[in-house]
C-alpha cells in the first residue's frame, strides 16, 4: 500500500490538482472557489473603506473567513476522495454537503453583511434582531463543522480505504479532533462575549497575519489550533507514515494527537488567564 | 525592540496605496479603452482579444465594482425604486463611480461577445466596426445595431454570396 497523498504514483497523465478537487466533491471545490475569489474584491473594499472595528479595518474579518473556511471545504473536498467509494453519490450526503454549504453562505453573508453596515457580526447583541441572528449563526457554525466530523467517522470506519493505515489514523483523528476542539473552543468564546480575556475596551497591539493580542488572552489562538488539527496531524501523520514501521507510525499519531490537544488545552488556558500567546509579558 | 502591530500596519499600508476616486477613475476608462482597441485589432489578435477584453479585463474592473459596492452601499441614500432614489444613489461619489465602472465593464463584455459572434457568424468585420464604436459610447445603442446587422446576416441568401458561407 502506499500514502498517495498526491496520488502522485500513479502515473498515467493525470489532471492538475485542483481539477481533481472537483472530481473528488464538486460542490465544496467549487464553495471553496467562490469563497476564493471573494477574496478579491474584499480587499479592494479594504483599501478603500476606512472604517475600522476595534481598531482592524472592517473588512479585516470577512477576509479571514473567506480564507479560512476555502481551506477548510478545499482540504474536506481533497479527503472526499479517501471516503468509502459510493458515499458522494447517496442522497444523504448529498443534501448535508448541500446543508453545509448553505450554512457556509450564510455565515458569510452575515459577516460580510455586518462588515458592509460598519458593525460586528458576533458578540452583536446591540439589537434583538442582531442578537438573534448571532444564535442563529452559532448553530449554523456547529452545522458547518460537523462536516469535519463525518468525514473523520467514515474515514476511521473505512477499511478498505487504500491509504497507509497510520496516515489514515491521522486524517480521521485530525477530521474528528477538528470538530471537537473548535466546538469546544469556539462555543467557550462565543458565550463569554468577545475573543479578548481582560481588557475589551481598548485597541489590543496584535501580532501580524493572524491578529492575536499581544498584551492579554486571545482566545481565538486555541480556535486556530483546534480547528486545523484536520491539518497539523495528519501532516504529522504522513511524515511518520514514510520514516517507520505501520505500528510504530501508528503510535506515534496516537502521542502526537493526545500532545497536540494538550497544546490547544494549554493555548485555551492562557488565554483564559488572560496572558497572550508567544508573548512573555513584563 | 518595538513591538509589531500587524493589523495597525495593513491598514496604514492600505491608506497610503489608497488611490483618489479621480485616479482609479482615470485609470479604469484607460483599462477600458486599451480593451477596446484589442478589440479594434482583432481581425490580427484574435485569440488575445477574446482572452484580454473578453474576459481579463471585464473581471478586473467586475473586482473593483464589488469592493466598491462592498465598502460604500450601505452609506448611500436613495434605492433602485424611483428615478429619483437611483439619482439620489449617484450622488455619493464612490457610487457614482462604482456605476461607471458597471457601464466600462458591461460595454466591453458585449463588445468582445459582438467580437465573437460577428466571427463566427462570418459577418465582415468592417461592418462590425460602427456597431463597436456605438456600443462603446451608448452601449445599448451598439447592441440594437448589431443585432440588426446579424438579423440582415440571416436574411440575406448564402447561394448568392458564398463568401458569407460559414
Amino acid at each position: 500500500m502506499t500514502i498517495d497523498v498526491l496520488g502522485t504514483h500513479q502515473r498515467s497523465a493525470r489532471p492538475p490538482f485542483v481539477v481533481e478537487l472537483f472530481a473528488c466533491e464538486p460542490l465544496y471545490a467549487g464553495a471553496a472557489l467562490c469563497l476564493a475569489a471573494l477574496v478579491a474584491p474584499t480587499l479592494v473594499a479594504m483599501a478603500l473603506d476606512e472604517r475600522t472595528l476595534l481598531g482592524v479595518n472592517v473588512w479585516l474579518k470577512p477576509l479571514r473567513f473567506e480564507i479560512a473556511l476555502s481551506v477548510y471545504l478545499a482540504t474536506l473536498a481533497w479527503f472526499a476522495g479517501w471516503l468509502p467509494e459510493r458515499v458522494i453519490v447517496t442522497r444523504w450526503y448529498r443534501s448535508y454537503a448541500g446543508s453545509v454549504v448553505a450554512a457556509i453562505a450564510a455565515e458569510m453573508v452575515w459577516i460580510a453583511g455586518a462588515a458592509a453596515f460598519g458593525t460586528a457580526s458576533h458578540f452583536n447583541e446591540s439589537s434583538p434582531m442582531m442578537a438573534w441572528t448571532y444564535r442563529l449563526m452559532g448553530g449554523l457554525a456547529v452545522i458547518l463543522t460537523s462536516s469535519a466530523l463525518v468525514y473523520g467517522i467514515l474515514i476511521l470506519r473505512h477499511r478498505k480505504s487504500r491509504l497507509e493505515p497510520a496516515f489514515r489514523l491521522s486524517v480521521g483523528l485530525g477530521l474528528v479532533l477538528t470538530f471537537f476542539l473548535t466546538v469546544v473552543m469556539a462555543g467557550y468564546m462565543a458565550n463569554s462575549g468577545g475573543h479578548f480575556v481582560g481588557d475589551r475596551s481598548t485597541v489590543a497591539p496584535s501580532a501580524p497575519l493572524m491578529g492575536w493580542a499581544r498584551d492579554r488572552g486571545d482566545l481565538r489562538v486555541a480556535h486556530f489550533f483546534g480547528t486545523h488539527a484536520m491539518h497539523f496531524i495528519p501532516a504529522f501523520g504522513f511524515v511518520v507514515s514514510l520514516i517507520f514501521s505501520a505500528s510504530t507510525a501508528r503510535r506515534a499519531v496516537i502521542v502526537f494527537s493526545a500532545v497536540f490537544v494538550a497544546f490547544v488545552g494549554y493555548t485555551f488556558g492562557e488565554a483564559l488567564m488572560g496572558r497572550p500567546f508567544l508573548v512573555v509579558l513584563p | 525592540m518595538q513591538s509589531y502591530q500587524g493589523d495597525h500596519d495593513i491598514v496604514k499600508m492600505m491608506t497610503v496605496a489608497r488611490m483618489t476616486l479621480d485616479t482609479l477613475f482615470q485609470l479604469c476608462t484607460t483599462t477600458a479603452i486599451a480593451g477596446w482597441l484589442l478589440l479594434l485589432a482583432s481581425p490580427v489578435t484574435t485569440t488575445l482579444a477574446d482572452r484580454v477584453s473578453g474576459l481579463l479585463i471585464p473581471t478586473l474592473l467586475a473586482i473593483l465594482y464589488a469592493g466598491l459596492v462592498m465598502a460604500f452601499w450601505t452609506r448611500a441614500e436613495g434605492g433602485f425604486d424611483s428615478l429619483s432614489n437611483v439619482m439620489r444613489l449617484f450622488t455619493k461619489p464612490e457610487i457614482a463611480l462604482a456605476g461607471w465602472i458597471h457601464y466600462l465593464a458591461f460595454d466591453l463584455f458585449v463588445g468582445a461577445w459582438e467580437v465573437r459572434t460577428a466571427r463566427e457568424e462570418r459577418i465582415p468585420f468592417i461592418l462590425v466596426v460602427p456597431c463597436l464604436l456605438l456600443t462603446f459610447l451608448f452601449g445599448p445603442a451598439g447592441y440594437l445595431a448589431f443585432t440588426c446587422l446579424r438579423a440582415a446576416r440571416a436574411i440575406t441568401p448564402l447561394a448568392r454570396f458564398p463568401s458569407l458561407r460559414p
